[in-house]
């Protein structure tokens, strides 16, 4: 299953995105669950957002005193979960370290691809692997 | 005319600042002047100020206080105090670089503004250096501003644009200022009093007139692999790189072209191009050094008290049509700059 990692917001404003494909049942255990428990974090609405997650399918609000920080969007298949970078568990760094290590030059290709819809890519053109169709879902 | 409501100074201090003669002390020695035909009405004002957590105005002369702190590559504050005020140079890029950005930073809003650091009241300026571990980003946490040593292929170290740090202590004096929101439109706002003082702060520096300044918020941090000049232009917005890595820079010059997003706190480094672009074209209208002019009103429009926390653009337009009208004049050149300005980036009509 792919899991896309978005990077938007810090001093730059530069978006950039990273992607991973793991498998179904790494993402069953481990990372569909803590989506959902970062999701269920959100009871008290957006105000609490200055503490970390946000509702799922709803972006970070600007709340806090924080100023240039990053905010992730990560989408698991069809689920996405919204992080302050403030606020970061030590899972979520992990997958990020993964995908950005996946993402490096002289790392294997099917680790660099676009989010569609984003004219940021990581790596050079070309080298994306879409996958195998099972793998997707 | 700047008002000291000081009660920190004694007499004695304010008396000597007063007599300064120094062109670079005018500000501060008029602001003493003042301070001290003030001294009776002073305790109504003190109360004031202590009531209020955001201080709209110069509160009290205060003394440069740095603390340069490092964080070892760990993601820990504050790290260890590396270099304290007054401490000779460490030999360390990082520390140093951030020890003299914040001193440049704290003279721009000193001697020519009159306010006493980031809150006008004094406040110790803190920073934290070699944060985390190829950590791509610089940052204010509400309490001191961080940097990191970036990855090494995309960024460098954040220190190595004196804009960077004085955009980040920005966020500071916005914080005890106006406190606008970081979201949308009044978090653009917000980075756009970072990006247009942390550029005063570097011209000032370099004693720049307006037309021959850069107008690039970041140049230098980039490393060699990278197509662009820097991360944003005030100049152009839109044009600070184009990389086929990073992209392309996002940023529009007028309302026509404001993103609508929900990333990146709806686009605040984003649509902060537009208010930017607009104080640069007033600043080249009335050219000459920017901080003076443009720079003093907005510096003025921030303290006016006609910015709420969730200004949009159009009442900071107006925030900055009022106090170039206050300061220079109905029917002035700068009266006439500034409202041009927002009229060309489309946001008074």
């Amino acid at each position: 299953m792919r899991i896309e990692i978005t990077r938007s917001g810090g001093f730059g404003g530069v978006t950039r995105s990273w992607s991973l494909d793991v498998s179904r049942t790494e993402a069953e255990q481990r990372w569909l669950p803590l989506a959902a428990a970062e999701a269920g974090t959100d009871a008290e609405g957006p105000e609490s957002d200055a503490t970390g997650a946000s509702r799922r399918g709803a972006a970070p609000q600007g709340g806090g005193v924080q100023r240039d920080r990053f905010t992730y969007r990560i989408a698991i298949g069809y689920t996405e979960v919204y992080l302050s970078e403030s606020h970061l568990g030590d899972p979520w760094r992990e997958l990020i370290e993964r995908a950005r290590a996946a993402a490096a030059p002289g790392a294997p290709a099917a680790a660099a691809t676009p989010v569609p819809g984003s004219t940021e890519r990581t790596g050079p053109v070309g080298d994306a692997d879409p996958g195998k169709p099972e793998e997707l879902l | 005319m700047q008002r000291i409501h000081c009660s920190i100074i004694p007499p004695h201090l304010l008396t000597r600042l007063a007599a300064v003669r120094d062109a670079r002390l005018s500000v501060a020695s008029e602001a003493a002047r003042h301070a001290l035909l003030e001294l009776a009405p002073l305790l109504q004002v003190r109360s004031e100020v202590l009531r209020a957590p955001v201080r709209p105005g110069s509160a009290v002369m205060g003394t440069l206080t740095r603390r340069i702190s490092d964080a070892g590559g760990r993601e820990d504050l504050p790290g260890t105090l590396v270099r304290r005020e007054g401490a000779p140079a460490t030999g360390d890029a990082a520390t140093d670089e951030a020890y003299d950005g914040l001193g440049a930073t704290y003279r721009l809003f000193s001697e020519e503004y009159g306010r006493s650091s980031i809150d006008g009241a004094g406040k110790p300026l803190e920073a934290t250096v070699h944060y985390g571990s190829t950590y791509d980003n610089a940052f204010w946490d509400g309490e001191r501003m961080v940097f990191g040593d970036g990855d090494g292929e995309v960024f460098g170290r954040f220190t190595a644009s004196l804009t960077v740090i004085s955009h980040e202590l920005t966020h500071g004096f916005t914080q005890y200022s106006t406190n606008l929101e970081y979201q949308g439109q009044s978090g653009a706002l917000n980075e756009s009093l970072s990006d247009v003082f942390g550029v005063l702060v570097e011209q000032r520096e370099l004693g720049q007139q307006a037309a021959a300044a850069s107008w690039l918020v970041g140049a230098g941090i980039f490393t060699a692999a990278v197509e662009g000049r820097a991360l944003r232009s005030l100049a152009a917005p839109g044009t600070a790189y184009d990389d086929d890595v990073l992209g392309r820079d996002p940023q529009p010059a007028t309302m026509a072209d404001y993103v609508e997003t929900t990333s990146d706190n709806g686009g605040v480094h984003i649509n902060s191009g537009i208010p930017n672009h607009a104080f640069y074209l007033a600043a080249m209208a009335l050219g000459g050094r920017a901080w003076e002019g443009a720079g003093r009103i907005w510096y003025d429009a921030v303290l006016s008290g006609s910015v709420p926390p969730d200004c949009d653009f159009r009442a900071f337009a107006r925030a900055t049509g009022e106090a170039a009208e206050k300061r220079f004049g109905p029917g002035s050149r700068e009266a006439a700059a500034v409202a041009d300005a927002w009229v060309r980036v489309g946001v008074l009509p």
